[in-house]
């Protein structure tokens, strides 16, 4: 199937695709390593194909970008499996399947007869992959869980946003993702499992719990100080801004810095940079400079340890933080983040979509990837791999396909005729 | 749980990593089965065992919570990679792993001679992962960053929060914790499949921007296609209203501390989820306005949506009203802090977190299993190792050193 030479780790594995929009970026993960993933989709389509953006912003279910980005590699079969003659060609799909991946309200395949307990009736080794909000047990189970329920009740929303408003959902649907990755990982154990003993398993992911180590320390401050780790928006865990650290505006956007931590260039040379630019203004005076140059780890420690021992040193670090923003307000986003690195200190452009797009490491890299979509008459530029494979490459084989673009494949190959595939067509079945 | 089967049994794991990338893979390694081996050195431990939280009224680099997390299940090799001892025992550790980990900058690897060429020679088979910033190759190769600056650079910090706010994240190091780990951990499952089909090992390199980057594709791709610039957004979706969090009844009464905010997320997709939040609601008058009658009429008017919401939830108990709102079919759930995650019953239920005692941090709380799997379920077998907890037990039982050997390396100061 693939159109070039390339080995792929996954291209003997056949996953089923009834994942709605909380699964599918697992099942990318798992097409773009060379899976044959055939997306199940009802005969009106995937509901995801209808959220935005679009190309060229029409509304179109061809159309989605973010479902494109969602369905590379993947092969488009139209099924309602609540029929019983669209079950009983899913069920000769599972007879060729080694994983399906789902991701219904718990239950809902039992009622069909295709869940766990049905699915090995027809293929015992099969891995039935299981992605919802809050998994197969327990008293949440069958909460309604889209994305934002997930990051909520998994513990990062909390800690995300400027305390002044409400708890920030992160952007893209992260709770989907985290869920998604997760359950690729549990699949391809599975897989693992069932090549060496030949057995299959029922994967069952939550999202709220792929979330939960994303918290950072928050859990664990909880457990062992009783602490409570809050939203800080701008700030650090401390009360006060540390010179440095942060978000700062430049000419054309924002840099966010991290200087006097372990791992870069100490504050001092954050200094020796602005006096080479004859931007230091009196921070090469006492209290001033004594402090630059003990603005490191040790002391940051130390104030978390003990925030009152901030006390008078307040005012000096307000005077060094504003003398800072003044030398990056005068840059270029790029010029400092380049130039700051270039020096070991750590800075980081606040990238926006476009600056990444243009970003000249992944430009190098030839991180975008070009995909030909004939339909459109145009070349896409997709988002590019994840990670480098060297003998089984990630690689985008084929565009995201048309709705039901494979019935007659698909069908084809489990024997069912023409005239009967037109007929399943016409009762909407398929 | 001994005698339960894991599916990762069998695969050695030598784990160069550090900080939070490369050990919460490793992690998981050690959770499904593997058996990882954390190389570490006094002379350059890993950051995080300096690093807050600490175990109450406990010092020393044993009993950070940050470090514990990450580490559960692993034994621990401390190796002085500056000693040609060192560099030597790390070739017969490279020899005996079936995967190599690390998220050390590609100066640091070169340095100690473990670069792909050198690890291949070596071992012929062995999948060697590497999880550096920017990648081995290109102009900002070098370029430092954990992930505090990782989260700006690869778009997450302009995406998040509110217009008017400072792009300042997620509050945390985002990448570090689910994507990066998770995306290195799924090449190095795809890459034991593939050597067991084939008897081939490989490279492997999951630049930290790279994979940082993929979630947040959807964005990149409408700038490539669209030539739109996204901006953050607060907490709207397009397609849905309302779609965000209303502030609760405080967890003490009249308290304005913002550990005791409560939260609750509300979600409403189509025109009945909006109907049945009208019920809840008890049918307000404002809520049967026809502005709010459609889904392009609530996101029109969703400032005053969300203003007559939050008016409405404030004096409620958040999990009373997720427990009623899911009831009835709307989806809802409370804001939940790390003291709630930890109380919540259904995690409870379903043992997420796992409680370890650890000899030196006493009995604390680790991520367990971060999915489970029927029949080959995780398990967190053992507490964060103590720096070279298991130097001598590595080096006789896994490297087949003698009591002498072992000794002359300590003496030569290879094992600290």
């Amino acid at each position: 199937m693939p159109s070039d030479n390339l080995p792929a780790a996954l291209d003997d594995v056949r996953v089923l695709d009834l994942a709605g929009e909380i699964g599918q970026y697992c099942t990318k993960l798992l097409a773009d390593l060379g899976a044959d993933v055939i997306k199940i989709e009802p005969p009106e389509g995937d509901p995801v194909r209808d959220l935005p953006p679009f190309y060229h912003d029409e509304p179109d279910p061809e159309k989605s970008l973010y479902w494109l980005n969602l369905n590379t590699n993947k092969r488009s079969a139209t099924l309602s499996i609540a029929d019983a003659e669209g079950r009983k060609l899913f069920e000769k799909l599972v007879a060729t399947a080694d994983v399906v991946v789902e991701s219904f309200e718990p239950g809902y395949l039992d009622g069909l007869g295709l869940g766990y307990e049905g699915l090995i009736k027809i293929k015992p080794e099969i891995i039935l992959t299981s992605v919802t909000g809050f998994g197969q047990t327990g008293p949440h189970a069958r909460f309604k869980a889209p994305d934002i329920v997930g990051v909520a009740m998994g513990g990062i929303m909390w800690l995300a946003g400027d305390p002044q408003d409400p708890p920030n959902v992160p952007p893209w649907r992260q709770g989907y993702i985290c869920a998604s990755i997760q359950a690729a990982a549990g699949t391809m154990m599975a897989i693992y499992h069932r090549d060496v003993h030949g057995e299959g398993q029922h994967v069952d992911v939550s999202m709220q719990e792929a979330l939960s180590i994303a918290q950072e320390t928050a859990m664990q401050y909880w457990d062992m100080l009783q602490q409570l780790r809050n939203r800080t928006g701008a700030g650090t865990i401390l009360p006060i801004s540390i010179p440095g650290i942060g978000p700062y505006e430049c000419r054309d956007g924002w840099v966010y810095g991290f200087v006097g931590t372990p791992g870069g260039a100490p504050w001092s040379d954050l200094l020796q940079w602005m006096i080479d630019e004859g931007a230091a203004e009196d921070l090469t005076e006492e209290p001033y400079h004594d402090f630059c140059m003990n603005l490191n780890m040790r002391f940051l420690t130390g104030l978390m340890r003990d925030p009152a021992s901030i006390g008078d040193k307040v005012k000096t670090m307000n005077h060094i933080e504003q003398v800072l923003r003044r030398f990056v307000a005068g840059k270029g986003k790029w010029e400092v983040y380049e130039g700051a690195q270039r020096k070991r200190l750590l800075f980081g452009i606040v990238s926006t979509p476009e600056d990444i797009a243009k970003n000249p490491q992944l430009q190098h890299r030839k991180w975008l990837t070009a995909v030909d979509h004939p339909e459109l008459r145009d070349t896409l530029q997709y988002p590019g791999p994840p990670y480098r494979l060297s003998e089984t490459p990630w690689a985008i084989r084929r565009r995201p396909p048309l709705l039901g673009e494979h019935n007659a494949e698909i069908y084809g190959e489990l024997g069912v005729r023409v005239d009967e595939l037109e007929r399943l067509h016409a009762a909407g079945v398929i | 749980m001994s005698g339960t089967k894991m599916p990762l049994e069998g695969i050695k794991v030598a784990d160069f990593s550090w900080f939070g990338a490369g050990p919460i893979c490793g992690e998981h390694l050690a959770t499904y089965g593997a058996t990882v081996v954390r190389v570490e050195s006094e002379t350059r431990m890993d950051g995080l065992r300096g690093v807050m939280p600490f175990a109450k009224e406990k010092t020393g680099y044993n009993v950070s919570g940050y470090y514990n997390n990450y580490n559960a299940g692993k034994l621990n090799l401390t190796l002085n990679m500056s000693t040609d001892q060192g560099q030597e025992l790390a070739r017969r550790l490279i020899a005996w792993a079936d995967v190599f980990l690390t998220n050390f900058t590609p100066r640091v690897i070169e340095r100690w001679g473990l670069t792909y060429d050198k690890l291949s020679a070596t071992n012929p088979q062995i999948i060697a992962a590497y999880v550096p910033m920017q990648g081995y190759d290109g102009p900002h190769r070098d370029f430092l960053g954990f992930g505090a600056v990782l989260t700006p650079i690869t778009g997450y910090s302009h995406l998040s929060g509110f217009p008017q706010r400072q792009p300042f994240g997620l509050g945390t190091n985002y990448p570090d914790y689910v994507i990066n780990p998770g995306h290195t951990l799924v090449a190095i499952l795809a890459a034991l499949r593939y050597r067991r089909r084939t008897g081939k090992g490989q490279h492997i390199e999951c630049a930290q921007i790279e994979s940082s980057v993929c979630p947040l594709g959807t964005a990149i791709f409408d700038y490539t296609v669209n030539g739109r610039v996204q901006e953050r957004a607060g907490n709207g979706l397009p397609y849905a209203a309302p779609h965000g969090a209303f502030k609760c009844k405080p967890r003490s009464e009249g308290s304005s501390a913002p550990a005791d905010e409560r939260w609750i997320a509300i979600a409403c997709f189509s025109d009945a989820e909006w109907q049945t939040l009208v019920e809840a609601m008890g049918n307000p008058d404002w809520a049967l306005d026809s502005k709010f009658g459609s889904p392009a009429g609530r996101k029109q008017h969703e400032t005053e949506l969300e203003r007559q919401i939050a008016s409405w939830t404030a004096d409620k108990d958040a999990d009373d009203l997720m427990e009623e709102l899911q009831r009835r079919g709307v989806a809802a759930g409370v804001v939940q802090s790390a003291r709630e995650m930890l109380a919540d019953e259904h995690l409870k239920e379903r043992g997420y977190y796992v409680y370890l005692d650890h000899p030196e941090a006493g009995r604390t709380a680790y991520d367990g299993p971060p999915l489970k799997l029927s029949k080959t379920p995780g398990k967190l077998r053992s507490p964060a190792p103590l720096l070279g907890e298991h130097t001598e037990y590595v080096c006789k039982e896994i490297l087949g050193l003698s009591d002498e050997e072992v000794a002359d390396l300590m003496v030569a100061g290879a094992l600290q």
